[in-house]
């Protein structure tokens, strides 16, 4: 076992070194990133300058929320997105076969084989932000907010790797699964504003079938003591729980795609 | 010409051949048109109307918005092309009796049309019927909307090609693709109209060829711009949508007589 999970930081070290064999390339990627998360950023800015609050939440706050969900989704799509993407694509050429028969976890070959550090330019833009707006934002700081912060980000990072890697394995069922990906992406553009401005119905998918609202909405909600639609109290036990919880489901998900799996070809 | 329409019909028929993805993206707009909608529903919070712009204007504004950007899919365009030059592909097109920017425009009106008739209009319908949505300002300016979104659809599509073209020297199709989505989400004016914006920033952004984009098509449903102003809008517009296709032909022509395919 040991021995085979030693392969994994070999994986990693051959694919950041073929990502950074174009080094001008990978900036420059990085850099049009920053500017594209900047613009939306900057969108906001502009709303709140003319309107001062949206849905109760100030400017600092606002960018406490946007920096969070940069930062969880980052973190847990470098871990998933773009190697559950192209699983799609193994999927239909049969290339998937040759991973099953290798002698090592397949998902975890997947991710580490394509860890995506191209993540760096959102990290990069949503720390600053995210130090700025948890001193503007005037977080009550303790002990236990203090782990709270830290717990709640990593439950939203889990939450976004297991999201993704459920919608990816569907593609060993189904075959095309990118279209899902779509889905996602329309409700993950909402996680940059509060819960509590959007219709109920929206509220409930957020908070169970995508339940997106835990990689930002809920878990800055709870942090800045603002109320959080449906959950109420249960909201911070809620948010710290969903990941751990969702990565179980996402185990359970992708072993039972695995065993679904009969090729796409011939 | 012909050949054109048949590329146009090739666009709409693969369009048909992939209704899992057609479905998402009814259901991806519809969430976002909803979202949008949302939102400006918790700016107003209550008060009836900002600057003279009341929430009925701008619930209508935001379902407007996804008539040309819902419709087209600018990294769709950015990646054909630059894929195309950076994996040779187009020294196929370089050899057929067709103009390849001229192609690509015929397959985006084909795709585009499908998507517009399956997921813009539904998607509207939908959300319309809930919140309501305000009908145009005269009987001139619902006339003018269909030119106006028609002059959206050609500038959206000359600057995605013209940033697909830049890949030809920069090599990256990812950066050029992102550069442009920065672009379209600051000054088309898709999320916040430029009405809201700080001066002189306003007056600057609805003077660029992306505010045609969602901007004008929008201020003009809404009455924004009177009979002259909504003709002279439309002339600066055709305007610019004729700098953007001579720009494109002039860095087509440079990339397509530079271009060298190595392997075979």
């Amino acid at each position: 076992m040991r021995n085979r999970l030693a392969i994994l930081p070999l994986l990693i070290r051959m694919h950041v070194k073929s990502q950074m064999e174009y080094r001008g390339a990978f900036w420059l990627d990085r850099l049009a990133q920053i500017i594209s998360y900047g613009a939306v950023l900057l969108i906001l800015w502009i709303l709140l300058q003319k309107f001062h609050q949206l849905g109760g939440w100030n400017w600092p706050e606002l960018a406490l929320l946007f920096s969070f969900q940069l930062l969880a989704y980052s973190l847990g799509a470098s871990m998933s997105f773009t190697q559950l993407r192209e699983l799609e694509e193994l999927v239909r050429l049969g290339a998937i076969d040759t991973l099953l028969t290798k002698p090592v976890n397949t998902w975890a070959y997947l991710i580490f084989s394509g860890l995506n550090i191209g993540y760096v330019g959102h990290i990069i833009l949503a720390i600053p932000v995210l130090v700025w707006a948890l001193l503007a934002a005037q977080v009550e700081w303790s002990v236990g907010t203090a782990l709270f912060f830290i717990f709640s980000l990593l439950s939203a990072t889990m939450v976004t790797g297991a999201l993704m890697t459920m919608i990816g394995a569907t593609a060993l069922i189904w075959v095309r699964s990118n279209h899902l990906f779509s889905i996602f992406f329309g409700f993950w553009e909402l996680t940059r504003y509060p819960l509590g401005i959007f219709p109920t119905g929206l509220q409930v998918v957020m908070l169970t079938i995508v339940p997106l609202g835990y990689i930002s909405s809920v878990p800055v909600a709870v942090l800045l003591g603002k109320p959080v639609p449906l959950l109420g109290d249960l909201a911070a036990p809620v948010t710290l729980l969903a990941g751990p919880c969702l990565v179980f489901i996402a185990i359970i998900h992708w072993r039972y795609a695995l065993n679904r799996y009969q090729g796409a070809g011939g | 010409m012909m050949a054109y329409a048949a590329f146009a019909r090739s666009g709409f028929l693969t369009s048909l051949a992939y209704r899992n993805e057609v479905w998402a993206n009814i259901f991806g707009k519809l969430v976002q048109v909803f979202a949008r909608v949302a939102i400006w529903l918790a700016v107003y919070a209550g008060v009836t109307a900002v600057d003279g712009i009341g929430i009925k204007d701008m619930i209508t504004y935001a379902l407007l918005g996804g008539v040309v950007m819902g419709t087209t899919r600018y990294e769709r365009i950015v990646h054909q092309v630059g894929k195309a030059l950076k994996t040779g592909d187009v020294a196929i097109w370089l050899l057929k009796p067709v103009h390849y920017p001229l192609y690509l425009l015929a397959v985006e009106a084909g795709m585009s049309l499908y998507t517009f008739l399956l997921a813009v209009v539904p998607t509207i319908i939908v959300v319309a019927s809930v919140y309501g949505m305000l009908p145009p300002a005269s009987l001139f300016h619902g006339v003018m909307f269909l030119p106006f979104c028609l002059l959206g659809f050609t500038i959206h599509f000359l600057c995605a090609a013209i940033f697909g073209v830049l890949a030809f020297w920069l090599m990256t199709i990812f950066s050029l693709e992102w550069l442009l989505q920065s672009l379209i989400t600051l000054l088309s004016g898709l999320l916040v109209p430029f009405w809201f914006f700080p001066e002189p920033f306003g007056t600057i952004a609805s003077h660029q060829p992306l505010a045609w984009l969602v901007y004008y098509p929008s201020a003009v449903w809404l009455g924004q711009l009177d009979v002259g102003g909504t003709l002279l809008h439309f002339g600066l517009g055709l305007a610019w949508a004729a700098l953007l296709a001579l720009a494109l032909a002039l860095l087509w022509r440079r990339a397509s007589s530079r271009i060298t395919v190595q392997g075979g």
